[in-house]
């Protein structure tokens, strides 16, 4: 069988990195082939060349036998590829339905169809069994939507070529599964797939062949049963990693840190809880549960509008970012591009915004705490790699964009941090360290509420569950629930007998 | 990810600045083929003295647009300034520096109109600004009466008239340039030596995420307003010692430093720029008038010119902008 896609000799340099280096790559039809590899390893950079927003500096892309050059997007889309992309890239002000027929809208007589766009639309997101109304503004969707929204755009081509970089790494678990399915349906439709993804269980789960790439280099390409999950984890990271979660803490927790209560808003209702200073909460919930709500209500985003949020035992009011940022709340937010990256400016001064914004506006910028090599020291702490930190940070790969605002608020001495899916794009390496770094931040006597989508993230990291249901906290886990106590609690199954979920 | 030799953190900003620089020397080179005595240091002193109103105002207007907006009133303020100065002065120096402090008070209240209207109430600040155009540009016509009234006493004209003759080195030093020297260091200051700078950059990039994290977005913001008002009032007092009264001392003034920033590398909606693109930018914008002038292209012609090269610039960093992303 003709390989639908190959890929021969790729290399490619940035300023600083040499991201691909002499990189094979292929794909039959009809098959999953998953790339897996640390954060920078260059998955992105090869797929972006595939789709032709790079130009390789050397090697060939086959397309069925023929050779393709690619100079921009279009010709790749043309050509039947169609990539979902890392870094969301929708116009937020523009609906759904315009966002989906973007540059391919319908005409009749000249005149767009918006009835057709709208129906057509409809339809793929229903194919994906995304419920969106077409003519939502895409600026009001969360951001697992959008990511939804992007998947119907690529099935929109009729693709014979569709890579996935990172899909689920915004969805929640029922999204994941949701798209799980329609991977085995294109499969079976004939369409190759590529896949890239940080979660080893759905690579397990789909994928027919596993390339490694380390250091901008393909380690090894094998199918799927030549292939456990200690060997990829291994040719990724260079060595074995044991001990993925960190050990619980052996100290009971101390006084209360953080306590909520009534807390009410147009998203939530009646939220109560405590953070104990020690402490690491989880809170779980699907997509439209209120977890993320609960987030921003606890760093002022959008604030409770009845309930008391009291802090050591004070009561206080946080109405701003800015407040609860002083008042010792720091918050890690789940749209990293949109809310927290400034892209065009330097690693450091992205790593350094939040002590430069809590200073006193004369304070030096480059003075004491904000001096290059302090904070260089905590960037290279926290394992960030970018070849200069003065370079833009939007040329890092997401994993290290993520890292490098967890420094963010690491070098801010906050008392309680917000975590809203802190390992989203994360490698596995780096979600140990991360983790690694919640747990001694915690053992510090301080807190950390982590809301995450990922449930084997949640029970592994967390002390105690908070399960959210429409707006609501539908019950508490200690540590050592499962997936399905979540998934119960989440779905609202609360008040009936456990039974009845796994039947 | 193998490490190879990069060619220099900087570069970004460094382009950026050359850009400018390299735009001058070239302009100015042509001036001094067509008239070389604009190599010696009194007629290049008298070359800073004349550009000293724009370089101020494109310093003022540059931190506004780091943080991502426009300032469109400065001109209007500068006129203002002109023909608040005959007025309240009228005729009596001893007045004069007195005056001067109410004028700057007048600046930074439509400074802060600006910034609060743009941070509180979210209009954009096109909007916002040309709003307060045409309402301080009202204002001043109709309590002038609408025709230039009196006239400036020495002492306030001296602001940008006076030039000390006999300097060592470079002859002649006009107090102009001395204010210039003492606007951009304080300019460079307030972004280079405090963290507004910074705060200014990150606004302008992304205020949302500059927001969550802690960043006081709307202080940043009337700031800059507040700054570029500063600015537009000293360009006034300048701009009142060189040519008097007149009821169209400031007009287009804001468009032309709009297009100072952008030649000199700063980018529209923010996020990217130095102090030195508004030096540079100014210098370069105001070197192209001066080698116009020389040609002998009639005012109309000039101004047509200087459409051309904004709706240029404009587009060349939208371009660029676009291309990096
Ligand atoms: N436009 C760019 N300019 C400079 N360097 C870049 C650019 N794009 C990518 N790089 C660098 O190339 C390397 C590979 O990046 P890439 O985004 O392909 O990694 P990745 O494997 O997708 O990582 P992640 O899992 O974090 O998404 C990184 O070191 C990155 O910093
Ligand atoms: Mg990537």
């Amino acid at each position: 069988m003709t390989a639908a896609l190959s890929m021969s000799g790729i290399s490619k340099a940035f300023p600083g990195v040499r991201a691909l280096d002499n990189v094979d790559f292929d794909c039959l039809p009809g098959e999953v082939h998953a790339i897996c590899g640390e954060n920078g390893a260059g998955k992105s950079t090869l797929m972006k060349i595939l789709g032709g927003s790079y130009r390789p500096d050397a090697g060939t892309i086959q397309l069925a036998g023929t050779t393709v050059h690619f100079t921009h997007p279009r010709q790749a889309a043309e050509a039947g590829i169609s990539i979902i992309h890392q870094e969301l890239s929708l116009l937020p002000h523009r609906t759904v339905a315009e966002n989906i027929f973007m540059g391919r809208e319908i005409a009749r007589r000249g005149l767009l169809d918006k009835a057709a766009m709208r129906r057509k639309a409809a339809q793929l997101l229903g194919r994906i069994g995304a419920e969106i109304d077409p003519q939502a503004l895409v600026s009001s969707l969360s951001i697992a939507m959008q990511q939804l929204v992007e998947i119907a755009k690529a099935l929109l081509l009729d693709a014979r070529i569709i890579v996935m970089d990172e899909p689920t790494a915004a969805l929640d678990e029922r999204g994941s599964r949701t798209l799980l399915t329609l991977v085995q349906n294109l499969r079976r439709e004939g369409v190759s797939i590529v896949y890239i993804s940080h979660r080893m269980p759905e690579v397990m789960a789909i994928a027919d062949r596993i390339t490694i790439l380390k250091d901008g280099k393909k380690v090894w390409t094998r199918p799927r049963d030549a292939a456990p999950v200690g060997e990829i984890v291994r040719a990724m990271v260079g060595r074995d990693l044991d001990d993925f979660y960190p050990a619980p803490p052996s100290s009971p927790p101390g006084a209360a840190l953080l306590a909520v209560q009534d807390g009410t808003n147009a998203a939530v209702q009646d939220v109560a809880f405590t953070v104990r200073a020690g402490e690491i909460v989880g809170v779980a919930g699907l997509e439209d549960s209120g977890k993320g709500a609960l987030a921003q209500a606890l760093v002022g985003d959008a604030p409770f509008s009845s309930g008391t949020i009291t802090l050591r035992g004070k009561p206080v009011t946080l109405r701003a970012p800015r407040q609860a940022t002083a008042a010792g709340i720091g918050y890690l937010p789940g749209d990293r591009k949109r809310e927290g990256l400034a892209l065009h400016q330097s690693v450091r001064d992205n790593a350094l915004l939040t002590l430069r914004s809590m200073a006193g506006l004369l304070a030096r910028p480059q003075g004491g705490a904000f001096a290059s090599n302090v904070i260089d020291g905590k960037l290279r702490e926290m394992d960030v790699r970018a070849a200069d930190f003065g370079q833009e940070i939007g040329t890092l790969s997401g994993g290290n964009q993520q890292k490098a605002i967890i420094v963010r608020w690491l070098a801010q001495a906050s008392d309680i941090l917000v975590f809203v899916e802190p390992t989203r794009g994360i490698d596995i390496a780096a979600k140990a360290a991360i983790y690694e770094t919640m747990r001694s931040f915690a053992d510090s006597g301080r807190g950390i509420v982590v809301v995450s989508s990922d449930m084997p993230e949640l029970i592994g990291v967390a002390d105690r569950i908070l399960v959210m249901h429409r707006g609501r906290i539908s019950g508490e886990l200690p540590r050592g629930a499962s997936e399905e106590d979540i998934m119960h609690l989440a779905l609202g199954l609360a008040d009936q007998p456990h039974r009845e979920v796994h039947a | 990810m193998t490490t190879v030799p990069l060619p220099s953190s900087r570069r970004a900003a460094g382009i950026a600045l050359n850009a400018g620089l390299v735009i001058f020397v070239v302009l100015y080179a042509a001036i001094a083929l067509l008239q070389p005595n604009y190599l010696e240091p009194g007629l290049f002193m008298n070359f800073l003295r004349r550009a000293a109103p724009l370089l101020i105002l494109a310093c003022g207007q540059l931190y506004v647009i780091l943080t991502g907006g426009f300032d469109l009133s400065m001109g209007a303020v500068a006129t203002l300034v002109v023909l608040a100065a005959s007025i309240l002065i009228n005729g009596d120096p001893d007045a004069t520096w007195a005056v001067i402090g109410t004028l700057y008070v007048m600046g930074i209240a439509v400074g802060l109109v600006n910034g609060l209207v743009v941070a509180f109430l979210k209009v954009p600040s096109i909007i916002t600004t040309l709003g307060t155009m045409l309402l301080v540009n009202g204002l001043a016509l109709a309590w002038s009466g609408g025709a230039a009234r009196g006239d400036l006493p020495d002492n306030f004209r001296n602001l940008g008239r006076l030039v000390w003759r006999g300097v060592p080195v470079i002859g002649t030093l006009p107090l102009a340039v001395v204010v210039i020297a003492g606007f951009v260091a304080l300019a460079w200051w307030g972004l280079n030596g405090t963290v507004y700078g910074k705060r200014a950059l990150a606004v302008g990039d992304n205020p949302r995420a500059a927001e969550l994290a802690g960043t006081p977005v709307a202080v940043t913001r009337i700031l800059a307003f507040v700054v570029s008002a500063v600015s537009a009032v000293t360009a006034g007092i300048l701009l009142g010692g060189f040519s008097g009264v007149s009821v169209n001392a400031g007009e287009g003034l804001e468009l032309q430093a709009i297009a100072a920033c952008v030649i000199g590398g700063a980018q529209l909606l923010g996020g990217r720029g130095s102090i030195w693109s508004a030096v540079f930018g100014a210098l370069s914008l105001f070197a192209l008038f001066t080698l116009l002038n020389i040609l002998g292209l009639p005012q109309a012609l000039r101004d047509s010119i200087q459409g051309l090269i904004l709706i240029a610039a404009v587009g060349a960093s939208m371009w660029r902008s676009r291309k990096r992303n």
